[in-house]
């Protein structure tokens, strides 16, 4: 491949951004960005961790490294791929010698009555939260209402709720499926969910669909009607948004299909992230979008390396609930499980070989970190590890320190060294244990507190 | 010539400070018939008067029957070591050296110093190099050491000083974060400071990959996988600033380059970060919501966090957090380096640093080498330029441009050499290897020249603490027969190569001499003197001329750049240099215990302190999975080694890390040696390993 060659990147989300970075980072020539949100890139997965209010909407900048050509707020009309040529709305042309698909996903609309006007527009009540404006209109819309749908019980229907919920609004989630998150977990971890989102005071609706919108409210197909809702936001899902590729003739199922080297049916045209389909599989997650982007600008800067997949992990962004989901969900294996839906957790490892192929973690992410580790480097575990990993340290048995047992590792002083001593002071004077770092004054008092008895009982900290 | 210490000081108790680290505790010394005892010196206030076992035991090398006391020479024919006396060894040596310069150039010699050495014999060992043999080749174990710190400091903040402020500051902080620091295990007397913040309603936060026995005395601990620390910044960076945390004033007035760092950090979000350094979101979230409640925080770094490859990245990812969040340059606030060895600091100012002359001027600096030059009363133009790093010295021995000689003080490499199967041989390819040393470490075993050397009783000399401070250490008692200083041994070599200029013997001369030379310098020392010093209980440079009351806060009004602002440094997290695969699937880190310093060469041979050899810490889980019992020995291996030592099944530590302490032979066979490509530190913190029973 040779220097100098100019990549036109369409879409400008997070993986457009990252792999643009990439590009200069390798100096590959000069890069054109394309974006329709009239907004700098920014982070879109804390989009609601904004409205939520944690995260300051100034502060989700991603910034674009110095000398990239950036079209913000325009849209491309077609590729005309015989010219190697963009075709942007307003007419203008830009020539490139790859082009790299990143559009992104847009989010699905459930078929409900009422939700489109006959303008083709959504309702006024009704929202999603796929972009920044969609975002802003939310969240200017959230002081004047008080009842809020969330129709989806996903990742981001939850991220949402919570969200809401936390803005002051009464929240009720509607999920079709059987259980929230199905898409992701199995029916304990949803249930265990859900008794969580009604403890924090949000209703949750499983087993039912929003079918129709009307003046009285929202009708679900159970005969249940809503009523008194000011906001609707969707989260029932997203598909990847592949129109423009379908137009240009590539070959597209769900996404635009890639090979291992990130490109499609035309060798001069690649496509990263939400929008691409790689080996069956499209992605909703910023994990797999980055990777992405990382191979194909190693390709596009000379290097050969391949993607083939990535290892999912997806973790839920809302005050109050947490959740972790690593692996298919297809995933075959061994099951280890631990519910306690008295404490409102649910942790499950499914083990194949010895190795984590996937997991979920409700309600107790304090071994999340290790986890996650043992599934990403595909770590053979013990026979008892599993079982392990699911079970909370115990606490260190009481023990009596013999009188050659170090109390004082300052110092070197024994626990018989203290017994032998009649006072704290003494103690200090003699054998000068506590003067080091201090950290025995605990145990040397308590061993001098009971130096009559048969010995004291000091808490091991560590057994 | 004055001698403070003569032999008034034989029978009187002497005030000096502690052999070992860089807090340099004040202690008091008072010979009793052939051994030396440790009393207290309650009024030094970096210690109070309160030692670690290592401190209180410290004179037991005294009249020990494995101090060396005639040097060395090896024997061509029968490859054994015999006495010979100084002036055969002298005219040996220089003879030697001076045929190996003629044949190979001066760069054929090669200098190896200590961070445990004074500043006059580091000043004069500098000089040797530079003057008296004329090669570039120096270097020095402190670029093992705090290098990374030091570089990022210079970068960051325009001067590399452990400390801004007096260790005792930490006692008026709010929140103190530890990043790679066991400080109540490796330099105890600290901890004092460290109770007396959370008397105070301090909280206190470490971060370590192992729950040390500091982390059983912090508010939160964190337990990263080894070798990401830098993430957990960048991932705070992106908390603070969502939090909007960040002090934006102090941004705008006192520093340039946030807006890189603000959006290089936006792509760290908890989740992610969690992913890669396996602590938890909401542990994150805890510091960062501490930290964004307090008026006051220090960060304080040391090797867990700078000995590796990314070392120098991931200081600057932490002074970056200082930075934003306003703290440097603050009452009881602002980031710092706790630095390791005695002389740590002291060392690398004063010309043992490849790149650098004394006074931290750099060498390739014109007017640097001008004013040095001055001093010295020779051509700049005489004077080398830099030379390799530490590792890179050691790896080019023996090898057709690298050195066929080399001197070693105050160092043992074998033992503390990263990848040591590697240096080894590049020792035994040497023409000949000279070591100065007390006692016959693994270095010196490896010797053609071992020259016996004072032990810290028997000299006086100047150290520079973790804060700055020049103390004093004072001679206490004289040494044995046949041992000499450093300092006369080094004017003596230097004589005898054929210096162009006299070297002085005298500690307070040399020192003179140093404050001269590193007058108008970062690191000036030229007001200060021995008798100030015990005068003053230390004092902190910069200190330029005698009525300067030194400098115990630094960037209170600036920073040391030119235009006197702090620079936000963008970096990114690459990750340790060997990760861990389906062969090698854990990660090793390395450390050190309380009763040990270093290579062990001191501490290994007193008795009073515990020596059970290295050994193995793994959590219950690893040892479940690979049948290993607490006790029983077990063995690591890397891409580079092998070493069998005792298991520690302790559940402290991170089910997918080992821990072994590098005090004995073994644990740097199994390091790495890939290097921060801007302070040379190798890293030791993290290779990838099997353990097996």
């Amino acid at each position: 491949m040779s220097a100098g060659e100019r990549t036109v990147v369409v879409g400008a989300g997070m993986a457009a951004t990252r792999l643009v970075e990439a590009l200069v980072a390798r100096d590959t020539g000069p890069v054109t960005l394309v974006g329709e949100e009239r907004h700098a890139p920014y982070n879109r997965i804390l989009l609601s961790a904004v409205l939520e209010g944690t995260h300051s909407r100034a502060a989700i900048g991603l910034g674009l490294p110095d000398g990239v050509d950036a079209r913000l707020g325009t849209r491309v009309a077609e590729v005309d791929r015989s010219e190697r040529e963009l075709v942007l709305v307003d007419g203008e042309r830009i020539g490139y010698d790859r082009l790299v698909l990143a559009t992104g996903s847009i989010p699905s609309l459930p078929p409900v009555r009422g939700l489109v006007g006959l303008d083709g527009t959504l309702h006024p009540s009704v929202h999603t939260l796929r972009s920044l404006d969609d975002c802003d209109r939310l969240d200017a819309a959230v002081p004047h209402a008080r009842r809020a749908v969330v129709v989806g019980g996903g990742l981001l229907g939850l991220q949402v709720a919570r969200a809401l919920s936390i803005r002051g609004l009464d929240v009720e989630v509607v999920e079709g499926g059987e259980h929230l998150m199905r898409g992701q977990v199995g029916p304990r971890a949803g249930s265990v969910l859900a008794r969580d989102l009604t403890r924090l005071g949000s209703a949750v609706y499983t087993g039912a669909r929003l079918i129709k919108l009307t003046e009285a409210g929202l009708v679900l197909d159970n005969g249940a009607v809503l009523a008194d809702v000011d906001l609707v936001v969707l989260a029932a899902g997203a598909r990847p948004a592949a129109a423009l590729a379908r137009r240009a003739g590539l070959a597209v199922r769900r996404g635009v299909l890639v090979d291992d080297t990130l490109t499609t049916s035309d060798p001069a045209i690649h496509a990263i992230g939400d929008c691409a389909e790689h080996a069956g599989r499209t992605h909703g997650t910023v994990g797999p979008a980055w990777e992405q982007a990382e191979v194909l600008a190693s390709r596009i800067a000379g290097a050969d390396p391949t993607y083939d997949g990535s290892r999912f992990v997806a973790r839920l962004r809302a005050t109050g609930l947490d959740v972790a989901v690593l692996g298919d969900r297809d995933a075959e294996g061994e099951v280890v499980e631990v519910t306690n839906p008295v404490v409102g957790s649910h942790r499950r490892l499914m083990v194949r070989e010895g190795r984590i192929v996937a997991a979920t973690l409700v309600g107790d992410l304090s071994r999340i970190g290790l986890i996650t580790q043992h599934f990403d480097r595909g770590t053979v575990l013990g026979p008892h590890e599993p079982a392990a990993l699911l079970t909370p340290d115990r606490p260190g048995a009481p023990v009596v320190l013999p009188d050659t047992a170090e109390v004082c590792a300052c110092a070197g002083v024994t626990a018989g060294a203290v017994r032998a001593c009649a006072s704290f002071d003494e103690a200090r004077a003699t054998t000068r244990a506590t003067t080091g770092c201090g950290g025995c004054s605990a145990a040397v008092r308590a061993l001098l507190s009971t130096r009559t008895s048969t010995g004291p009982t000091l808490e091991r900290t560590h057994p | 010539m004055t001698r403070p210490a003569t032999r008034t000081a034989t029978r009187t108790a002497t005030r000096t400070h502690c052999p070992y680290c860089s807090l340099q505790c004040g202690m008091t010394l008072q010979p009793r018939g052939r051994t030396l005892e440790v009393q207290p010196w309650a009024e030094f206030p970096v210690n109070e008067g309160g030692l670690c076992r290592k401190g209180w035991t410290a004179g037991g090398l005294r009249g020990h029957r494995e101090r060396l006391t005639s040097p060395l020479l090896r024997d061509r024919a029968t490859g054994a070591l015999r006495e010979a006396s100084w002036d055969e060894a002298l005219d040996l040596l220089a003879g030697r050296l001076r045929a190996l310069r003629a044949e190979h150039g001066p760069d054929a010699v090669a200098v190896f110093g200590g961070g445990g050495l004074t500043n006059e014999k580091a000043y004069q060992l500098g000089k040797l190099a530079r003057v008296a043999l004329g090669t570039s080749q120096i270097d020095y174990n402190g670029r093992w050491c705090m290098s990374s710190a030091a570089s990022a400091g210079n970068r960051a903040l325009g001067v590399d000083r452990g400390l801004p402020f007096p260790l005792a500051d930490v006692e008026g902080t709010e929140v103190l974060v530890l990043v790679g620091s066991n400080l109540v295990e490796t330099m105890p007397p600290a901890a004092r400071h460290l109770d007396r913040l959370r008397e105070n309603g301090g909280r206190v936060v470490v971060i370590d990959p192992r729950r040390t026995p500091t982390a059983d005395r912090a508010d939160l601990v964190l337990q990263p996988v080894p070798g990401t620390d830098l993430v957990l910044a960048l991932g705070l960076l992106h908390l603070l600033d969502a939090a909007g945390a960040v002090d934006t004033a102090y941004v705008e007035t006192r520093t340039t380059g946030w807006a890189a760092v603000k959006a290089a950090a936006a792509g760290w979000w908890p989740e992610r970060v969690e992913r890669v350094s396996g602590v938890p979101a909401a542990q994150l979230r805890e510091l960062a919501d501490l930290l964004a409640g307090a008026e006051k925080a220090m960060v304080l770094t040391a090797r867990g966090a700078e000995q590796h490859a990314q070392g120098t990245a991931t200081v600057l990812a932490w002074i970056d957090v200082a930075l934003a969040l306003g703290l440097p340059g603050r009452p009881h606030s602002g980031w710092g380096c706790l630095t390791g060895q005695g002389n740590g600091q002291g060392g690398r100012e004063h010309g043992q640093k490849a790149d650098q002359l004394p006074g931290y001027r750099m060498i390739d600096d014109p007017a640097a080498r001008a004013h040095v030059a001055g001093v010295w009363g020779v051509e700049p133009d005489s004077l080398p330029g830099p030379g390799r790093s530490a590792y890179e010295l050691l790896e080019a021995l023996g090898t057709e441009d690298g050195a066929k000689a080399l001197l070693v003080f105050g160092s043992n490499i074998a033992v503390s050499a990263p990848r040591t199967g590697h240096v080894v041989p590049r020792l035994e390819a040497l023409d000949l290897l000279v070591v100065a040393d007390l006692v016959m470490s693994e270095t010196a075993a490896l010797a053609d020249v071992v020259l016996p050397v004072t032990q810290w009783a028997e000299e006086t000399g100047t150290m520079t603490n973790l804060e700055g401070r020049v103390v004093l250490r004072e001679r206490a008692v004289e040494p044995p027969a046949g041992v000499r200083d450093e300092l006369a041994l080094i004017a003596d070599l230097a004589a005898r190569v054929g210096s162009p200029v006299p070297f002085s013997t005298e500690a307070a001369e040399v020192f003179a001499e140093l404050g001269r030379a590193s007058s108008g310098g970062r690191a000036d020392y030229a007001g200060i003197d021995h008798d100030r010093i015990r005068r003053e209980e230390g004092v902190f440079w910069p200190c330029p001329s005698p009525e300067h009351p030194g400098t115990p806060r630094l960037f209170t009004e600036r920073f040391a750049h030119a235009d006197g602002l702090a620079r936000f440094v963008t970096v990114e997290h690459a990750g340790p240099a060997e990760p861990v695969d389906d062969a090698y699937p854990l990660h090793l880190t390395t450390g050190r215990v309380l009763a040990q310093y270093q290579s062990g060469a001191q501490t290994r041979r007193i008795a009073e302190l515990p020596d059970d050899g290295p050994f193995v810490e793994l959590h219950p889980m690893l040892a479940d999975r690979i049948g290993a019992h607490h006790g029983e020995p077990v063995v690591v291996t890397t891409r580079r080694g092998e070493l069998k030592a005792t298991a520690r099944v302790v559940d402290t530590i991170r089910p997918d890390t080992v821990f072994v302490p590098f005090h004995w032979v073994g644990a740097n066979r199994l390091t790495h040696d890939a290097l921060d490509p801007a302070s040379r530190m190798p890293e030791f913190k993290v290779c990838a390993c099997a353990v097996r029973t």
